[in-house]
């Protein structure tokens, strides 16, 4: 049987972690189709054709799908589901918000946030906050599955052409409507789905010295993260705070900077690929897990780092 | 105006599990269980939503066996008013967590469910979402603020990238995210009173729900630890080997 | 490091297994406090310390009180702490449910009360102080001063402090100099300096209510003339609301070792309005009254930071790597062994938890027979156990707070120089450990009130309940060949505590100085031998639960009495041989040679 995934997307580009959850479906059996589901969003669903892997793409273009509501993606997706084998989403904000709903009108349970694929029926995900991998099997006829992207390869964009089917909106959820956002207004990339993230703790000193991070991370195109040391310390807001009370990160790089590396933070940022500690004290337990540790003052590290960029 | 409010009990948050010996679960025994975090939160917003005299009633209930007693009554301790226990010794997994709980809102009617967003063991965040899919219910999950209005209430959400607000008709279920509030501590004398008040036990195997575990768990294994890597020394260094070595610049 | 939790785990062994719960639990005024209900009370408590006091703890210490014209300013922090810790109930554990207190025995009490001291010493004392205070009231006080000031006390929105050291007065209060001077209205008026005044003056309410120490114009001399006042910081007036500032103020505050973050007020008295607590000139009849509480509470203190200590101390002996076992390597994957491999760091670590441990169960036993003293239906049984805390407050008072010196400076050895730098917290605890021994009455005066007043008062009776207790557990169990390794040496140190308890009495009646030379050593072989019956007591339950659930645990505890029997008992030996050598040389030492 074929596998479906649910793309995500803002209505003018595919979110990455798209890509990644394609990379994970092509792990399984069948073809692999991929609904887009949004407004006004046909550049979308052009950039959707071209992934390699995908061999259709279902459109629904409904102001129905403007904000990705969850009752309304779960009576779009209720519908076509009996075709499927394999339902993939994102493991981001908007994944888990309609995918349990999804699952619960199919009767079927859903599996959060793999991070591997055994099988076509089993799976590998991480429970208490990544201190342990649950190897999971499922029972049901359909497997409805939330990907953690940092965990699976991209799938390619370049040279594909996948043919594009129109479908038809469902039906309109009328107790539930969007209000309004407030998208933090960054040029940054978000903390979760950054490819460089570099954090600061309590070793910053204050919430001022956060600057010589974002000098980095304005080069790096990378997003700034903090342990909870320092959103305790009032440096920085709460959002900032990576670690098992706050986000979980995977990036491609992630920069400790000033943090000792409490357990609590290196639950949210150890299954980085490339991790780089600089603390002053050379015994920080954040070492024990650095691939490059540099033990020197942050504030000598950072103008100079910020140079060589 | 009544407000269902769901907890778990599970592994204290400041406790490191370990696996246990035949990679078939986490290692459990004597291990300190508290109540869930994010449904500590949910417990709180309850009660202030009432201390605000927009709601009358509060209800606290559990799934689990008999100590989840214990974690009902620390709920009534910061302010609920009644606890209900779903007892059984099964696995239940969301799925069937969400119909147990579907029985429990069909027999109480309240106006309003708030759970934790997920619970720190299982991490599935889903319970919530199912249960209002399967009450055909309007869903405000990760809600950083929740502003109640008659019929209505505003989910203030967390989201990737910022938040989002949305407006619901009630009954909805509602999901608590780490910065709707601080939940309070329980006066001591409120942990006393709380002894006093109603506990209602019913058993999960009389209501005839099919909470027949979906997934299996084949084993559980650690993570791979991560090793640590290699000291430079000037920052020159550094910046050459993220761009040579680890290609990630 | 620093990072203090709550020895849980302990305390409920303690609560649920060494003392009886059913016990409690049918004292009247006692029913509902159920084990559940206890240990939910206990994890909320705990929880309180460590989240909200604790991170307080260094900070407090770093930056100490502010004294500005006056004026007293508590470390940033304090009073938010303080707010929250009122609004949970800590303030009043053990408080009559009539002014709004909890109403908790003291045996369970004392398990919050140690958290507090474990999580910051410092803090311990403003709440601690006002519970003295209205200890005092509460036995004493007419039922209009109750009215007046106990709502307010035990609600936390007054604060009290006990004023009875004066400059040229400090353990002998009979040359008390202060003056209260009788009023047409039944007050009177105060006037004199009291020094020493933990928290004589903060920031942390709206009034503070002193119990002060004085003497009427025609009062007799010495410890007979000496009279109680409560003299509030700002007068109340008839209908319970502030009125204008009484003639109390504070001249300085005073830089000390530790204890940082607790006022230590030097208090001027001017013309203060205060009423009189009791009668005439029985002042210092109340004051002791309230003291066996108060000491009881000072041990705890010494027994909280120490636990705070070895836990700083634990954590670091696993986590440091230097040098190699001496039986070869045991963490091959390193440069380095833990220093927890080490002979000697094992020695200072198993030191500190068997005399935590011991005297965590000792004051538990404490705690009780204090509720049974109070609560009991049985007038016989309530005498009893008066008897039991006459004899055992100087005990618990010196001894546990003697550990908390000691172990808290065996923690700080085995952190090394990283001890004894401030950054690791570990010479915050030797610091303000040290305090312990020396208020509330010294460690020196605790002794000689044991061995000169308390053991042959009423020929001996307050020895009694203690002494049968020990003689009852070790005929009980001297059939039982699994605990014999306990048990001789627990009768063999009972045996040197009764002979030389014997031979004291008699050269006493002789020599007093053979009191006075001897007594500081009675009193800590005497804790000894009461930490042994406690250890024996708890190795027996290890026994019989160690294979089962949670074995580790009790295991830990055979192996802890074992130390405890093998390497700290032995003590009484010398201290045997110690006080049969007499007074001589010690007393005939030529005055001029010092």
């Amino acid at each position: 049987m074929n596998t479906l995934v649910i793309a995500e997307h803002d209505n003018s580009q595919l979110k990455p972690a798209t890509l990644n959850t394609v990379g994970a479906a092509t792990k399984l059996d069948g073809e692999i189709h991929i609904l887009v589901a949004g407004e006004n969003c046909d550049t979308v669903i052009q950039s959707a054709a071209k992934i390699t892997g995908i061999t259709k793409v279902l459109a629904v273009d409904s102001e129905n799908y403007t904000h990705a509501l969850a009752e309304n993606m779960a009576l779009l997706v209720t519908e076509i589901a009996d075709n499927y084998s394999h339902i993939l989403t994102p493991a981001t904000t908007t994944g888990k918000n309609f995918m349990p709903r999804i699952a619960a009108l199919l009767d079927v349970a859903q599996i959060s946030d793999i991070t591997g694929i055994e099988s076509i029926d089993t799976f590998i995900r991480p429970v208490y906050a990544g201190n342990a991998l649950a190897t999971v099997k499922s029972s049901d006829s359909i497997k409805l599955i939330t990907v953690r992207g940092t965990a699976f390869e991209p799938a390619i964009t370049d040279n594909n052409n996948a043919e594009i089917q129109t479908i038809e909106s469902g039906d309109n959820f009328a107790q539930s409507q969007f209000e309004s956002h407030q998208l933090t207004l960054s040029e940054r990339p978000e903390l979760t789905s950054a490819q460089v993230v570099i954090s600061g703790g309590r070793g910053m000193g204050n919430g001022e010295n956060f600057a010589l991070l974002e000098a980095i991370a304005d080069k790096l195109n990378g997003a700034i993260g903090a342990s909870r040391a320092a959103v305790d310390a009032g440096y920085v807001p709460n959002d900032y705070q990576v670690g098992q009370t706050g986000k979980i990160v995977a990036p491609d790089l992630y920069i400790a900077v000033g943090i000792s590396g409490a357990i609590q933070h290196l639950a949210g940022m150890k299954e980085s690929k490339v991790i780089v500690a600089i603390n002053k004290d050379e015994d920080a337990p954040i070492f024990q897990v650095a691939d490059y540790g540099l033990v020197a003052d942050l504030f000598d590290v950072l103008p100079e780092l910020t140079e060589l960029l | 105006m009544k407000i269902l409010v769901a907890v778990k009990r599970v592994v204290d948050y400041n406790v490191k599990i370990r696996v246990n010996a035949d990679n078939s679960a986490v290692d459990l025994a004597n291990v300190k269980m508290s109540i869930n975090p994010f449904d500590e939160i949910a417990v709180e917003e309850a009660i202030r939503i009432k201390e605000a005299n927009k709601a009358d009633e509060i209800i606290v209930v559990s799934i689990g066996p008999k100590e989840n007693q214990e974690t009902i009554r620390s709920a009534l301790a910061l302010g609920a008013d009644r606890g209900l226990l779903m007892q059984t010794d099964e696995e239940t997994q969301p799925l069937a967590v969400a119909k147990i709980l579907k029985y429990v809102v069909e027999a109480e009617s309240p106006d309003l469910v708030i759970l934790g967003k997920q619970a720190i063991d299982d991490d599935s965040n889903q319970t919530g979402q199912m249960l209002s899919a399967l009450m055909n219910w309007p869903q405000g999950t990760f809600a950083s603020k929740i502003d109640l209005m008659d019929n209505e209430v505003n989910v203030t959400r967390e989201i990737d990238g910022g938040l989002e607000t949305i407006r619901l008709k009630l009954p909805a279920v509602i999901t608590t995210d780490l910065r709707l509030n601080e939940p309070r501590y329980a006066k001591l004398p409120n942990i006393m009173k709380a002894k006093k008040k109603p506990l209602d036990i019913q058993q999960v195997s009389e209501t005839g729900i099919d909470i027949k575990p979906r997934l299996t768990t084949i084993k559980v294994t650690e993570p791979a630890q991560r090793s640590a890597g290699i000291k430079v020394s000037s920052v020159t260094e550094l910046v050459e080997k993220l761009r040579n070595e680890a290609k990630v610049i | 490091m620093a990072n203090y939790k709550t020895p849980l785990r302990d305390m409920r062994f303690v609560y649920n297994e060494l003392l009886d719960p059913e016990q409690i639990q049918a004292l009247p005024g006692f029913e509902e406090i159920s084990s559940d209900l206890v240990e939910a009370l206990l994890e909320e408590s705990a929880r309180f310390c460590e989240e909200q006091l604790q991170p307080l703890n260094r900070s407090g210490d770093e930056e100490g009180c502010h004294f500005d014209n006056g004026n007293v300013t508590t470390p940033e922090g304090f009073k938010e702490a303080y707010n929250g810790f009122c609004e949970i109930g800590l303030n009043s554990l053990t408080s009559d449910p009539e002014y709004g207190g909890q109403g908790l025995p003291r045996s369970v009490a004392t398990f919050a009360e140690e958290a507090m001291c474990g999580a910051n010493f410092s803090f311990s004392l403003y709440p601690g102080l006002t519970a003295g205070a209205i200890h005092s009231i509460e036995l004493y006080g007419s039922d209009e001063l109750k009215k007046t000031f106990l709502p307010n006390m035990v609600d936390g929105s007054w604060s009290g402090s006990m004023c009875l050291t004066e400059p040229h007065c400090g353990t002998d209060l009979g040359l008390c100099r202060t003056k209260a001077i009788p009023q047409d209205d039944n007050s009177y008026l105060l006037s004199g300096t009291k020094m020493f005044i933990t928290a004589g003056e903060h920031d942390l309410t709206d009034n503070i209510i002193h119990l002060v120490l004085a003497r009427t114009p025609d009062a007799p001399d010495g410890i007979k003339g000496i009279s109680l006042f409560i003299v509030p910081k700002i007068s109340v007036t008839k209908d319970g609301s502030l009125g204008e500032a009484n003639g109390v103020s504070c001249g300085s505050i005073e830089h000390k070792m530790g204890i940082h973050a607790s006022a230590t007020c030097v208090m001027n008295f001017d013309n203060a309005k205060g009423f009189l607590v009791g009668n005439l000139n029985k002042g210092m009849e109340a004051m002791f009254v309230m003291m066996n509480n108060a000491r009881l509470g000072v041990g705890i203190q010494g027994l909280g930071v120490a636990e705070a200590s070895y836990q700083g101390a634990v954590e670091y002996a696993r986590d440091r790597l230097q040098g190699r076992a001496l039986t070869g390597v045991k963490n091959p994957d390193e440069k380095a062994d833990p220093i927890l491999v080490h002979p000697d760091v094992r020695r200072m670590l198993l030191t500190q938890r068997a005399l935590i441990e011991g005297n965590r169960a000792l004051a538990a036993w404490v705690a009780f027979e204090l509720d049974v003293s109070h609560n009991h239906p049985d007038e016989k049984r309530r005498k009893q156990a008066n008897d039991f805390i006459v004899l055992m407050t100087p005990v618990v008072k010196s001894f546990m707070t003697d550990c908390g010196s000691e172990v808290s400076n065996i923690g700080m050895q085995v952190l090394g120089g990283h001890g004894y730098i401030r950054e690791n917290g570990m010479e915050q605890y030797v610091r303000d450990a040290r305090i312990a021994q020396i208020y509330e009455g010294t460690n020196g005066i605790q002794a000689l009130d044991l061995l000169g007043r308390k053991m042959p008062e009423h020929f001996g009776r307050n020895m009694r309940p203690f002494f049968h207790a020990v003689r009852n557990y070790i005929y009980a169990k001297e059939m039982n060949y699994e605990l014999k390794d306990f048990l001789i040496p627990l009768a063999k140190a009972f045996g040197r505590l009764q002979k030389i308890t014997a031979v004291l009495a008699q050269r006493g009646m002789k020599n007093p100085d053979e009191i006075g030379t001897a007594s500081s050593d009675y009193l800590r072989m005497l804790a000894l031998v009461a930490l042994a019956h406690q250890w024996a007591r708890m190795a027996e339950i290890g026994m019989q639960k160690n294979k089962g659930d949670d074995g580790v645990f009790y295991q830990a505890k055979i192996d802890t009495a074992r130390f405890y029997f093998e390497r700290i008992l032995p003590q009484t030996g010398a201290l045997f041989a110690t006080m049969m050598a007499g007074a001589k040389s010690t007393m005939s030492f030529n005055d001029d040679a010092f």
